[in-house]
């Protein structure tokens, strides 16, 4: 008898169970905060069609962008600097990230009473936005890329640290447990039997940090935390529109690059 | 020398897994643990190297009191007994060579660890642990690129490689072919001749128990139920230890032909 015989009838499954109740209440609790909140911020797709169809002087500088910024002197130094910042902060953060999550997991770290301060620790680091580090180094260290620098630092940190964090919760732990069973030490036994284990993931995480601290760096420069952020920032507050969107452009190319080789590189890792 | 003396371990669920244990393993025996799962094999012998430790009683393993060890000397007394486990364990992405060479853990510096530059001849004795198990032309091999044999022969070299005095595999040929199973239980039933390392295997089949080990010991319900030569070793003895009649389950022989 096969089982695609058409000849006799198909036997009768039984009965399907209906959708879980836990289901139905989540999508309605979905669907009425949707309809609140949108009520509380006044959201009206009439009027945003409106207001981008009004006669608009930023929406006319993008059509007309001054394609003379992208090789404008004047923004050649913070273009490298912007590199230069999302590169060190990177490169200082992603470090300290490794061992922070290792310090945060059980094996890494039997310690309960330090495992949570570091867990707290990482969580407060992760809890402030690139912005508002900016804003915190800018007001303490002053204006300029050394601020940029700290707060990508901090950035860095939340990120990496928590990517790596997961992936280090979902690791194999038998070698763990063949290194205690030889003797190792606690930082021979990470060393040796976790690390290799997530090392690709974990360059994969500082290829994306790195992604991420170029659009942050950019962004910071409008607090006054260098890069090209300060000549966006110049450009909005005299309402040069074209030439806002002209560097725009410029970032977004490099950006665009940037992004490219990490994907590919970052797909050949894991 | 291996001496547990009215030893019990009870774990926080309640679970009794060893009871009143008195139990004396001499240097170069070979030992098989058989009995039901849940019997208490894996807790006797993971108490051996303190991985699980006794919730009351003693055990005296080459002169250290097990039960009293601090960190240090816990590590000094694992480094002197090397582990086989039923999966493994192995570092699937690195090579053959880095897995082995952590059985020289406690021997080597930890900076040279951080660096992966280990002594010649640390290199020297994990070499000469590969040879043994016949595995020397894999040494640079991922790990995840062998086969289940291949990779408890990595796993034997890697316990080799700690120069032990003891030697504990836990269901060490569970998870291989009979042929593969064979071919392991030899290599462990030599390397215990020949170096005079005391040896101590879990194992699931009657038929390759009496077949390698000089002292079959069968526990049942945490108790040791039996204690003597696999020659004496007839119906009873494994009614006592399986609580019922040998089946079909219980030869690797006869479930291979089913």
């Amino acid at each position: 008898m096969s089982l695609t015989d058409q000849a006799s009838t198909a036997p009768t499954l039984p009965r399907k169970p209906g959708i879980s109740r836990f289901a139905i209440g989540v999508a309605i609790a979905a669907a009425a905060l949707t309809i609140i909140t949108a009520r509380a911020v006044d959201f009206s797709l009439g009027e945003i069609i409106e207001n981008f169809t009004r006669k608009n002087s930023v929406i006319e500088g993008l059509f007309n962008p001054d394609w003379g910024q992208i090789w404008s002197r004047r923004s050649r130094g913070p273009f490298i600097e912007t590199l230069q910042l999302a590169i060190l902060g990177t490169v200082t953060g992603a470090t300290l990230a490794l061992p922070l999550a290792l310090w945060s997991t059980d094996f890494g770290n039997p310690n309960r009473l330090l495992r949570t301060i570091v867990r707290t620790f990482n969580s407060i680091i992760r809890s402030i936005p690139d912005l508002l580090w900016a804003s915190i180094f800018v007001a303490s260290v002053g204006i300029g890329a050394l601020s940029g620098l700290l707060a990508l630092f901090f950035f860095s940190i939340a990120v990496t640290t928590k990517l790596t964090a997961d992936t280090l919760d979902g690791i194999d732990r038998g070698p763990i447990e063949a290194a205690h069973a030889s003797g190792a030490s606690l930082t021979q036994m990470l060393r040796t039997a976790v690390v290799p284990q997530i090392l690709p993931s974990y360059t994969s995480f500082v290829l994306y940090n790195f992604e991420l601290n170029l659009r942050a760096s950019a962004v910071i420069g409008i607090v006054g935390a260098g890069g090209i952020g300060q000549r966006i920032e110049f450009f909005r507050g005299r309402g040069d529109w074209e030439a806002l969107w002209g560097l725009v452009v410029m970032f977004f190319l490099v950006v665009f690059v940037v992004e490219r080789i990490s994907v590919t590189l970052r797909r050949r890792l894991v | 020398m291996i001496r547990f003396s009215n030893a019990n371990v009870t774990y926080p669920n309640g679970v009794s897994a060893m009871k009143n244990l008195d139990l004396e393993i001499g240097d170069g025996e070979f030992v098989v643990i058989v009995g039901l799962s849940g019997a208490g094999k894996s807790t006797l012998i993971r108490a051996v190297n303190g991985l699980v430790p006794l919730t009351s009683g003693e055990l005296n393993v080459n002169g250290h009191q097990v039960h009293d060890l601090n960190r240090s000397g816990m590590r000094e007394l694992r480094s002197d007994v090397g582990m086989i486990f039923q999966g493994f364990n192995l570092v699937d992405r690195t090579t053959v060579l880095k897995n082995v060479l952590m059985g020289r853990l406690h021997k080597v510096p930890t900076w040279r660890t951080l660096v992966g530059k280990y002594p010649q001849a640390d290199i020297d004795i994990a070499a000469r642990a590969l040879a043994r198990v016949e595995i020397i032309e894999k040494t640079y091999t991922r790990a995840s690129d062998l086969s289940g044999g291949q990779r408890q022969r990595v796993g034997i070299a890697r316990a080799l490689a700690q120069e032990p005095s003891i030697i504990l595999a836990d269901e060490p040929v569970a998870s291989l072919d009979p042929p593969t199973s064979h071919v392991v239980m030899r290599y462990l039933q030599q390397i215990s001749r020949e170096l005079g390392i005391t040896t101590i295997v879990n194992l699931h089949f009657l038929d390759l128990a009496t077949a390698y080990a000089d002292r079959i010991i069968g526990l049942r319900d945490g108790v040791l139920v039996f204690d003597g030569p696999g020659s004496d070793c007839d119906e009873n003895v494994f009614e006592s230890i399986y609580g019922r009649s040998l089946t079909a389950d219980d030869t690797m022989a006869k479930q291979a032909a089913l």
